[in-house]
């Protein structure tokens, strides 16, 4: 792993698409995303899960918030719900309740979810909804072209903080990991097969899964969150992390400086469908 | 109210939290509408939850149909005097007020009732303790000796109240029900004897009466059985009050009936959910208060944008802010009809009476799927927490019709929001073949794609296909009551207020005052027609509303362009007959009564 890749540009991506054949899942909306930002390898990464896991395209809702990475949804040919910006979590939420069959797939980026959306992630995942997060972190606020998010280094400076950044920023790993999220992991846009990989396990565990994506805004971020920078620190978990000790991924999510990628933490509980059933029929005096 | 015949009586029954006031008025309640009177009732607790506040229960027993609690109660019964010597005035003149008279060498000066009412008022003592103890070993069944006193003095059915107590008392300890029993005996026996009141009449009700039917149903109750009987699939709420009971009601209903109850984390996240599953297809639903309205604001837009059906139910409270959560008042119109960003146009409604929260609750869901729009129920506490007897329909009129999917269109060339005739669009839900699509809060095209360029023809869109909501099959939008043709006074009111507005108008017809009144059922879109044939009718309007602006006053205003004269009152309490009448007589050009017209202020709510 630890390849090096170079940002990708629209009009290549498109070609390896085609010349891939699994444009079926896209749609005929092409990404407005700039050229090499990140979140090109989500498109692809998603397209190869849903292909892996054979699900059929109008069995999918993609549901997003807004912000750069939540234009996702009008990229794929699927069901697909752009909402409001913090709101992807409680939307998806209740398409889920309304219709256990669908596969939800939510997404947005850090400020979507960790700034104005940070009061619905808790209960998401408390819930263990059979949903999978994936979370866009450029640690940027990109559509609103380039202030601080929840997740931007201390010192960073963007327009809402010329004179530097001063909040410490959030560790989303250690916040879901405490929420009760029952699959926990991260990957990077720059490496794109695991990235896909990533996806694909997200999606098939049964649960709410959460996938941070570290991601470069190429536009808004030139000296932090850069494919340079993030080439130099990302790393596997090392093969021996046990996914079913909750204090070991709080311990390897706690290393920021030099973020680890992988499966952090994987539990299989009830789901939120599941515990519904139950109680559907403890009401019923059935059970 | 003088010009009613058969049996209109109100019965208001005070005690202290933990008197068992409320219990004793839910008996007298249930009791009456088996009798089959009709029955309005309306409790009031106090706002702290422990101690000893004073609880009242109010309880109007009538054999035609009412609208209204009764300015003047006919009885009042304490059970505890601090807290009903201030409800002494209440009492009509020659009305009774029972109390117990063996204490009086135990209260300090003026603090026994007996001493505050009026000569006017007939005074009732009897020692209700004692005979408690007697029957009962403890002075806990009071409430409940009342209640046979109160069978003797007006020659209610004793049978009725037994069957009551009994199914109260069913899950309770058989001695429970033996002892409420001999309780509700013994004050039987204290009552028989007494002169009644000369001047009411308590009618005979016949065999074919309402009571077996007739459910005694809170307006939030009905809310709950309307949306069950919609067949309701998912519900997300938060608890506010005065809509609580709404989801404790689900809470109980829905997960046996297959339906999905989720309380949510907050009043954003219940709307979206709700949102996300009418996107998927399902009647989903939340309810709500003003603040929790305030946070929706931003979601209904989305609804209205994205073209999802849903539904919210608004029970208003005093506001602004965290406002008076216990007092009722009509505030949120402006939220509810204009509340969001945007020019945001949503279908509101606004019951007037228990009847109306069932059926616009059941209704609002095939509303909200035929306009494909958020739909709002706009109640109150006054409407939330009052008791009517309400019939409910013995057919599923509310159940959903079969969804027949569209022919699919595997390419990606859905429009979803296909610029039509009706300005509706074919509408598919995930799960269905070929008919892929992804709906936004961007302005966007036939197919949902963001788009800037058609943002007016959207917009024409979406404001356009409401317009014929307002002659939606089988919904009441609105409705004149009264004297036909042309009036002097035209009262026009919406929500829990028209109740007191019809008194009003009855009032003022038997004081010889040409006099219409018309409720406007639909809030947005308003029935303008209808409501321009009124105003032509009436040489003058006047609008009661319990809010200080006169939000609905405004928007009638404004759609018509014609003055209107105002009646705004915000004192946490549902409007007076007497100050509506008041104004009506002014506005007729009639003097103004002297005479018992003491206004149903604070101390009555
Ligand atoms: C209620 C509301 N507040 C603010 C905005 C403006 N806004 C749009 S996207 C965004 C932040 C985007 O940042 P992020 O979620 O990190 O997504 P990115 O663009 O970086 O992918 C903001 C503040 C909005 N659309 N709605
Ligand atoms: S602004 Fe940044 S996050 Fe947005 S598309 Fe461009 S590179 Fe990507
Ligand atoms: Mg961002």
């Amino acid at each position: 792993m630890n390849e090096h890749v170079e940002p990708v540009y629209l009009e290549e991506k498109l070609e390896e698409i085609r010349a891939d054949g699994h444009q079926g899942y896209r749609s005929k909306s092409l990404p407005t995303w700039c050229p090499g930002c990140g979140y090109y390898s989500m498109a692809e990464g998603l397209t190869f899960a849903l292909r892996r896991l054979e699900i059929a395209y109008k069995d999918v809702v993609v549901v997003s918030g807004i912000g750069c990475a939540s234009r996702f949804p009008f990229f794929f040919k699927t069901y697909g719900f752009h909402t409001l910006h913090g709101r992807v979590l409680p939307v998806a939420t209740g398409v889920k309740i309304a219709n256990d069959a669908l596969t939800v797939v939510a997404v947005g980026g850090d400020g979507d979810a960790f700034a104005i959306g940070g009061g619905h992630i808790p209960h998401a995942a408390r819930r263990n909804i059979d949903m999978t997060y994936l979370v866009f972190d450029n640690g940027i606020y990109g559509l609103t072209k380039g202030q601080t998010s929840p997740t931007s280094a201390v010192g960073f400076k963007t327009s809402s903080t010329p004179y530097e950044n001063s909040d410490v920023p959030l560790n989303p790993l250690m916040m879901l990991l405490s929420y009760g999220a029952s699959w926990v992991g991260q990957a990077y846009a720059g490496h794109q097969h695991d990235l896909a990989d990533m996806i694909t396990q997200a999606m098939s565990h049964k649960g709410f899964s959460f996938l941070r994506i570290l991601s470069p805004c190429v536009t808004f971020d030139k000296t932090d969150n850069t494919y340079a920078n993030l080439n130099l620190h990302v790393h596997d978990l090392p093969q021996d992390h046990d996914t079913s000790n909750l204090m070991a991924a709080m311990q390897a999510a706690s290393q920021t400086d030099k973020p680890a990628l992988g499966v952090y933490f994987k539990d299989d509980r009830p789901t939120l469908a599941q515990a519904m059933n139950a109680t559907a029929t403890r009401a019923s005096g059935t059970g | 109210m003088m010009n009613r015949t058969g049996t209109d009586i109100q019965i208001a029954i005070c005690g202290s939290a933990g008197d068992g006031t409320i219990a004793s008025g839910d008996i007298l309640k249930r009791a009456a509408a088996l009798m089959g009177f009709n029955v309005i009732a309306f409790d009031v607790y106090p706002p702290e939850i422990r101690g000893f506040g004073k609880c009242i229960s109010r309880v109007r027993i009538s054999s035609q149909q009412s609208y209204s609690l009764k300015q003047n109660s006919d009885v009042l019964i304490s059970l505890n005097d601090t807290h009903a010597i201030p409800h002494v005035g209440e009492v009509r003149d020659f009305g009774a007020v029972i109390y117990d008279d063996n204490l009086i060498a135990n209260v300090p000066e003026g603090g026994h009732i007996s001493g505050h009412i009026h000569p006017a008022q007939i005074p009732y003592g009897f020692s209700i303790r004692q005979i408690s103890e007697q029957a009962t070993n403890s002075a806990r069944s009071r409430n409940i000796v009342i209640l046979g006193y109160l069978a003797e003095l007006f020659d209610l059915p004793r049978e009725h109240f037994r069957k009551i107590i009994r199914d109260k008392f069913a899950t309770k300890p058989r001695a429970v029900t033996d002892d409420n029993i001999k309780a509700f005996n013994a004050g039987l026996l204290a009552g028989s004897g007494v002169f009644k009141l000369d001047d009411v009449v308590v009618q005979k009700v016949d065999a074919k009466g309402n009571g077996a039917d007739a459910e005694m149903m809170t307006g939030n109750g009905a809310v709950a059985r309307g949306f069950m009987e919609a067949g309701i699939q998912c519900y997300f709420g938060y608890p506010i009050t005065p809509a609580t009971s709404i989801m404790e009601r689900l809470a109980v209903e829905m997960p046996p009936a297959g339906g999905k109850f989720l309380q949510t984390e907050d009043e954003i996240s219940a709307i979206a959910a709700a949102i996300g599953a009418g996107y998927a297809g399902t009647r989903a639903a939340t309810a709500t208060s003003g603040p929790g309205l305030a946070l929706m604001a931003e979601m209904l837009g989305l609804g209205v944008m994205a073209e999802v059906p849903v539904v919210v139910v608004v029970s208003q409270r005093g506001g602004p802010s965290t406002g008076l959560p216990t007092k009722t008042e009509q505030s949120d119109l402006n939220l509810a009809v204009f509340g969001g960003s945007g020019d945001a146009q949503r279908i509101v409604l606004a019951p007037t009476n228990v009847e109306g929260c069932y059926r616009c609750a059941g209704r609002a869901f095939e509303i909200a799927e035929t306009y494909q729009t958020p739909v709002i129920v706009l109640i109150d506490l006054y409407l939330s927490n009052r008791y009517e007897t309400v019939i409910p329909s013995a057919h599923k009129q509310f159940a959903a019709k079969p969804r027949v999917p569209l022919a699919p269109n595997g390419d990606g060339a859905f429009k979803r929001f296909e610029l039509t005739e009706n300005n509706i669009s074919p509408r598919a839900i995930p799960g269905e073949e070929g008919l892929m699509h992804t709906v936004t809060g961007l302005e966007h095209n036939e197919l949902g794609r963001p788009n800037d360029a058609i943002h007016m023809d959207m917009n024409t869109k979406r404001h356009e296909k409401l317009k014929p909501a307002v002659n939606f099959p089988g919904l009441t939008v609105s409705k004149r009551f009264g004297d036909e043709g042309k009036v002097k006074v035209g009262i026009l009111g919406w929500g829990s207020t028209f109740g007191e507005i019809l008194e009003t108008m009855y009032e003022a017809q038997a004081e010889g005052i040409s006099c219409a009144a018309m409720k406007v059922v639909m809030l947005s879109p308003l029935p303008v027609e209808s409501i321009a044939a009124f105003f032509a009718d009436c040489d003058e309007i006047l609008v009661p509303e319990v809010n200080y602006e006169g939000q609905f006053a405004n928007i009638v205003c404004g759609a018509l362009g014609k003055p209107v004269s105002r009646l705004n009152q915000t004192n946490g309490a549902p409007m007076a007959v007497a100050d509506i009448l008041a104004e009506v007589r002014r506005l007729s050009g009639k003097k103004p009564k002297t005479g018992q017209s003491d206004t149903f202020t604070e101390a009555a709510l």
